[in-house]
């Protein structure tokens, strides 16, 4: 009894959070695919049984992420920027006013006030440049695992001034490096530095919190390469709390209270 | 490939896109009769929204010949007295973009880029009535350049084409007196197109009290809106209708509808800003209404602005009388396109003062950049002052709605924190 499950239906992964007492217990991922319903049930199923409950000690469930009004078991759905800032929120024990947000397919700075509430929020357009798409197709142009890719940054000494973070142009550009035998190492910097400098922009002076903490979540802020670019284009820390992907399926959960 | 083939192909893209044209306004319309609000008081406006807007329907419904207009800065009365109808041209098609898009620049007024691809699609020349003339005040750069734009689209209209210059900064005297000389050319210019040397000082009197009738009942439709009993998608259907059919025909539908709308919305207030939203690309309204806004107050051209509110005169002589005009249609309007705007930004700011909403929703459709470029200014006011705001892009495409969604979404849960 007293588990929460929440789910965040995201374009390229579908997480899920247990939780007891607003704790995670559990969690893991899996990539969205057709018959994301079924997916999500396959991971409250696989909780169920690792965790050895029973089905019955689930209380609620809460789905948030673009895929949310797929999950018919779902009692409560909520939207995936306010669901971000309440978890980061609680996670950060009330010290977070700013998140960023790298998802599959979209950027999100969302700026908190005290209370935890969004005070405003900005998103990127409806294309990938910058987002954890972009990152997927580096890896697979570089032939480059993106678990490697914060390691190979740090070899680099100086980045790679790389013009595009647009998916399209950015693989002739990478291409054409590659064949002119620029390191992969360096390119990799490039290329975390031109999505720091993207965020960077959506942030705006404006966003840019005067005080309170600033964080890193969503799949992409697992890489130390683009969390120390990101730091150095804003001359500000920028924090990442473990499990960073989890914060918005945990979030879900929080607005079931 | 040969010439015959050539045209035979495009004749089959052509009817392929006609064909998808005719269903993405009927599958509009069958949502709008299909919602729980529906009423036979609407079912006018839905109609007159069905029925097509090529000049051999307008003309007949209206039993006047029609001019196609670009903005909305000319005054209507004057076509009124001439005896023509005023026709607001406006591209609401998704899918007719397809057509004018491989010869336009790839960022562009969406809106405009549907009217060309429209127009493309000859559905004057299929009923065999074109526009007897097209009036086009210089307002933003797509405007001021839509002929050249036709011309390169292979558009077969071809009646004269007048435009009015535009004088940009509103509160100059030496820019009133500009604009009213403007209203003198149209003046000739509609003479010349009609044949009639005068037009008598009491018909333009009675046309201007027409309009005037038609303002007053259309602001007790606002005042409705104001309290929460207009939907902004009805709103924006009777509006968007403004230019069908005859203003006293349609005055008196709107009399009848105001009668229809008794169910009021909960739902935080928002005032909608920004570009307009046309028939039949209601998605943001859909999205709005989706993520639980309700607007409350709007300065879309398409909307609230179709008029320019009430035109005053003390001069009853022709001259004062189109004075009276000139100056309504000039200092009323709040287009972004005018250097000197800032009435428009403290339209906005004064009543989020006084609670009448909850934020501001900006509306940009890509590459509309008056529209932009003004959001920057009134983002940055609102937030100096505390107040909500938020600026959607979007373009002519159902792509977006999702994140569209999350957006309203969010933002529904910041103003109700
Ligand atoms: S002001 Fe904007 S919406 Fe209107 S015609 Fe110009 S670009 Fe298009």
């Amino acid at each position: 009894m007293g588990y929460k499950i929440g789910l965040d239906l995201g374009s390229t992964a579908i997480k899920m959070v247990l939780v007891k007492n607003n704790e995670i217990a559990w969690s893991r991922k899996v990539p969205t695919a057709p018959g994301q319903e079924a997916l999500a049930l396959e991971l409250v199923k696989g909780a169920v049984s690792e965790c050895g409950l029973k089905e019955s000690d689930i209380d609620q469930i809460a789905a948030t992420g673009y895929g949310k009004k797929l999950m018919s078991a779902a009692g409560h759905t909520v939207d995936e920027i306010s669901a971000n800032a309440q978890g980061l929120h609680w996670l950060s024990e009330g010290r977070c006013r700013t998140i960023i947000n790298i998802g599959g397919q979209d950027l999100k700075v969302i700026n908190l006030n005290e209370n935890g509430r969004i005070a405003d929020f900005k998103m990127n357009d409806k294309c990938a440049a910058g987002t954890g798409r972009f990152f997927e197709q580096a890896a697979r142009i570089l032939d480059t695992p993106l678990e490697s890719f914060g390691e190979m940054s740090k070899l680099a000494d100086e980045p790679l001034e790389l013009n595009s973070t647009c998916v399209v142009f950015a693989e002739s550009e990478i291409v054409s490096l590659l064949a002119k035998g620029v390191p992969k190492e360096r390119i990799i910097k490039g290329l975390h530095h031109s999505v720091a400098r993207r965020i960077t922009h959506l942030l705006g002076n404006r966003n840019t919190p005067k005080s309170g903490d600033i964080y890193l979540d969503g799949g992409p802020s697992q890489n130390p390469g683009l969390l120390e670019a990101l730091e150095d284009e804003l001359l500000m820390e920028v924090k990442v709390l473990p499990n960073p992907q989890f914060t918005v399926a945990f979030g879900a959960t929080l607005s079931l209270n | 490939m040969n010439n015959t083939q050539q045209d035979d192909r495009e004749g089959r893209i052509k009817k392929k896109i006609f064909d998808r044209f005719e269903d993405e306004t009927a599958q509009e319309i069958k949502n709008l009769k299909s919602r729980p609000d529906f009423s036979p008081e609407l079912e006018y406006f839905v109609d007159l929204l069905a029925a097509g807007r090529d000049p051999a329907t307008i003309s007949e419904r209206t039993g006047r010949p029609v001019v196609a207009l670009m903005c909305l800065q000319a005054p209507l009365e004057l076509f009124h007295v001439f005896g023509l109808q005023p026709f607001k041209i406006f591209g609401g098609a998704m899918v007719s973009q397809r057509l004018s898009a491989p010869q336009l620049p790839a960022i562009m007024c969406p809106m405009l880029r549907s009217a060309l691809g429209e127009l493309q699609l000859d559905l004057a020349g299929q009923k065999g009535q074109r526009f007897l003339a097209w009036v086009a005040p210089t307002t933003c750069d797509w405007v001021v350049k839509i002929q050249d734009m036709m011309e390169v689209c292979g558009i077969k209209e071809k009646p004269p084409f007048h435009r009015l210059e535009l004088p940009h900064m509103k509160d100059r005297d030496e820019s009133q007196e500009r604009w009213l000389e403007e209203v003198y050319l149209l003046k000739n210019f509609l003479s010349q197109l009609t044949g009639q040397k005068k037009i008598k000082r009491q018909a333009l009197a009675n046309s201007m009290s027409l309009y005037q009738k038609s303002w007053h009942v259309f602001s007790k439709l606002i005042d409705l809106k104001r309290i929460g009993l207009v939907p902004e998608l009805w709103f924006m259907v009777i509006s968007n209708s403004f230019f069908f059919d005859d203003v006293e025909k349609w005055t008196t539908a709107v009399e009848k509808a105001l009668l229809t709308f008794k169910t009021k919305n909960e739902s935080p207030d928002i005032f909608l800003a920004g570009s307009p939203i046309f028939f039949p690309n209601l998605k943001m309204l859909h999205l709005l209404e989706e993520a639980g806004l309700n607007v409350s107050m709007d300065d879309l051209c398409s909307s609230e602005r179709i008029f320019p509110g009430a035109v005053y005169f003390d001069d009853v002589s022709e001259h004062g009388l189109l004075k009276a005009l000139a100056q309504r249609y000039h200092q009323g309007c709040l287009c972004p396109t005018f250097a000197d705007n800032d009435r428009r930004i403290n339209n906005i700011i004064a009543p989020a003062h006084k609670d009448l909403f909850k934020g501001v929703v900006f509306h940009v459709l890509k590459g509309c950049h008056p529209f932009d470029l003004e959001s920057l200014t009134l983002e940055s006011r609102l937030k100096d002052q505390g107040l909500k705001f938020i600026k959607l892009e979007t373009d002519y495409t159902s792509e977006d709605s999702q994140t569209l969604l999350t957006r309203l979404e969010a933002y529904r849960s910041a103003l109700t924190n």
